[in-house]
């Protein structure tokens, strides 16, 4: 074992053990863990390719008269509006389905930095999703497209609506996944909550006028519509305040307190 | 160095450490000994910060775990062979674990060959290995950093002997180049050859702190005995020894287990007039595992535990009234 005893010479001279890693280093490595087991290898390649089929639909389908740019790039991005919360959630639930909590806050026992990682990590990942999109978008447009009368133009406020729908619905499911902590679960209730909640709604008079706050078909949706108004905006805040924050906090709550 | 003192953790109703307190020393292999259940593990998490403690404290190198800015590069740990992700290849695995820490990409490789996972088994997904290979894979994730300290819980399990022997070699090898090294077992086999000292814990409690020659000292010590010839002469022995009320019970060989030192039988042999092959103290081992098995109240059979010479004193008085 004269590898060890060189070792205990070389012992804490090589790297410095007084500084914590970074949050872009914990960043890099949260994506990295996001993307190196087999179904984190495919789910992104997946939905890139559904992303991909639907802008191909798009621009094919009844004669390519939806083939503009902004219809396009709305289509373009659904696929990924449905997978990304997904991902958002194995983000966080597959490390306690694994166990990997075991390695991961031993080597960083601040809790706090590996969620705030892992949310960084979300933002990332949805800039790349909106990059893709775009560039699907300006890609086959101006080669599929048959649009008569052109094919349009796509404006910069519905590139960053885009993004901020592609991020908050990540973030949503990231949340949610923080909170409950069980990839199934999770899912699950990211996927019915704004259903029932939808039902419940408009089940009970005088709730109506609150969904236009808070329920998520009605705040998120319009993000690849249209150019969003100022109470558009506030009905938008709300849903991310009531569904990203709240379980979010809980989250954070439960992480930093749990015991492993 | 590890400092722990009067940790408790209660959930619920079931306190499962109740005021643990001891020391590893650097230089030195620590085994943490006691049944599944024992609370060796939660002490462990304890220790590394993943379970709070209701009372008490525990520090590693003068200073609590979670306070050690970037822990792996003090502090190797291994909680759980099995907590790793399935779909995730072993020396990726190794990759994080070296980025988090900032050592650099080749002593992934190193440690892979270090631990004999080099090659194609780094490249497997981890789902396929088996135990002994996470163990393994566990073992070089804990050394990735240069540790100055180890803390291992039940690191032997799923080994096979060679594979155990490698482990001691390692620990031995460790501790000789001044590291500390905790590593908790319930079978007292794995780690009375490579522990300097043993912390034996039931039910929650410390129930001995000591050298495994020290916790030894804790029992009368026995003979074996082993006649020259036949049936008739142990018989004489036999009667002999109840004449001078030496507690003795028959050995599975043939021979006897007396509860007196080897003089003392000689002594007995030479009255009786018969002829001894062999006479010596009751086998080291045996006696380690019924002090084991003494303190922590648990029944031999239970585990992978074979005591195959239990002392004398256990049967004596059915002997006796024989």
């Amino acid at each position: 074992m004269s590898a060890l005893s060189a070792e205990a010479q070389a012992r804490g001279v090589e790297v410095d053990g007084r500084r914590a890693p970074g949050m872009l280093k914990l960043m890099r490595i949260e994506l990295r863990k996001m993307v190196d087991t087999r179904s984190g290898f495919w789910l992104p390649i997946a939905a890139g390719a559904l992303s991909l089929l639907v802008a191909v639909l798009t621009l094919t389908l009844r004669h390519g008269h939806f083939g503009t740019y902004s219809h396009v790039f709305a289509n373009s991005t659904q696929p990924l509006v449905f997978l990304l919360p997904i991902m958002g959630v194995l983000l966080v639930c597959s490390e306690w389905s694994q166990q990997t909590t075991l390695i991961t806050f031993v080597l960083t026992p601040r809790r706090w930095r590996v969620i705030a990682a892992k949310a960084l990590a979300c933002v990332v990942v949805s800039v790349a999703a909106l990059v893709f999109c775009l560039i699907v978008t300006f890609v086959l447009t101006p080669i599929i497209s048959h649009v008569p009368g052109g094919a349009g133009s796509l404006s910069l406020a519905m590139v960053g609506q885009g993004w901020v729908a592609l991020c908050t619905r990540m973030l949503i499911g990231f949340a949610f996944g923080t909170a409950i902590l069980a990839s199934s679960p999770a899912v699950v209730v990211y996927l019915l909550l704004p259903t029932v909640w939808a039902a419940l709604l408009a089940a009970i008079p005088g709730l109506d006028p609150l969904a236009h706050w808070i329920s998520t078909d009605q705040t998120l949706e319009p993000l690849l519509q249209h150019t969003l108004s100022a109470t558009e905006w506030a009905h938008f805040a709300t849903t991310v305040g009531l569904w990203v924050l709240v379980p979010l906090v809980i989250g954070i709550w439960r992480i930093h307190d749990s015991d492993l | 160095m590890i400092e722990i003192n009067g940790l408790t953790k209660t959930y619920g109703t079931r306190t499962v450490v109740k005021d643990v307190s001891f020391r590893c020393e650097p230089g030195t292999v620590t085994g943490f000994l006691g049944p599944n259940g024992a609370g060796k593990s939660t002490t462990l998490k304890m220790l590394c910060g993943l379970v709070r403690p209701d009372a008490g404290e525990a520090q590693v190198l003068g200073s609590p775990f979670a306070a050690l800015p970037n822990p792996g590069l003090k502090v190797g740990v291994l909680l759980d062979a099995a907590a790793q992700h399935a779909g995730r290849r072993g020396a990726e695995a190794l990759m994080i674990s070296a980025q988090t820490l900032g050592v650099p990409g080749e002593r992934v490789g190193e440690m892979l060959t270090l631990v004999g996972l080099d090659g194609a088994a780094g490249r497997r997904r981890i789902g396929q290995y088996s135990l002994g290979m996470r163990q393994r894979l566990g073992i070089a994730m804990a050394l990735l950093g240069k540790p100055e300290v180890l803390v291992l819980d039940e690191p032997a399990n799923g080994l096979d002997p060679e594979g155990m022997r490698w482990m001691r070699e390692l620990f031995r090898d460790f501790a000789g180049d001044g590291g500390t090294v905790l590593l908790s077992s319930h079978l007292l086999n794995e780690v009375e050859a490579v522990a300097d000292r043993l912390v034996v814990i039931a039910s929650g409690e410390i129930v001995a702190i000591g050298s495994p020659g020290e916790l030894r000292g804790e029992t009368v010590a026995g003979s074996a005995v082993k006649l020259a010839d036949g049936a008739d002469q142990a018989e004489l022995l036999r009667q002999e020894l109840t004449r001078a009320a030496i507690a003795f019970r028959n050995a599975d060989d043939g021979g006897l287990l007396v509860e007196a030192p080897a003089a003392e039988v000689g002594r007995a042999a030479l009255r009786a007039g018969v002829a001894l092959s062999s006479l010596g103290p009751v086998s080291v081992g045996a006696s380690l595992e019924q002090v084991f098995l003494e303190l922590t109240g648990s029944q031999p059979g239970t585990g992978s535990n074979d005591a195959a010479a239990a002392p004398p004193e256990s049967s004596t008085d059915k002997e006796r009234n024989q």
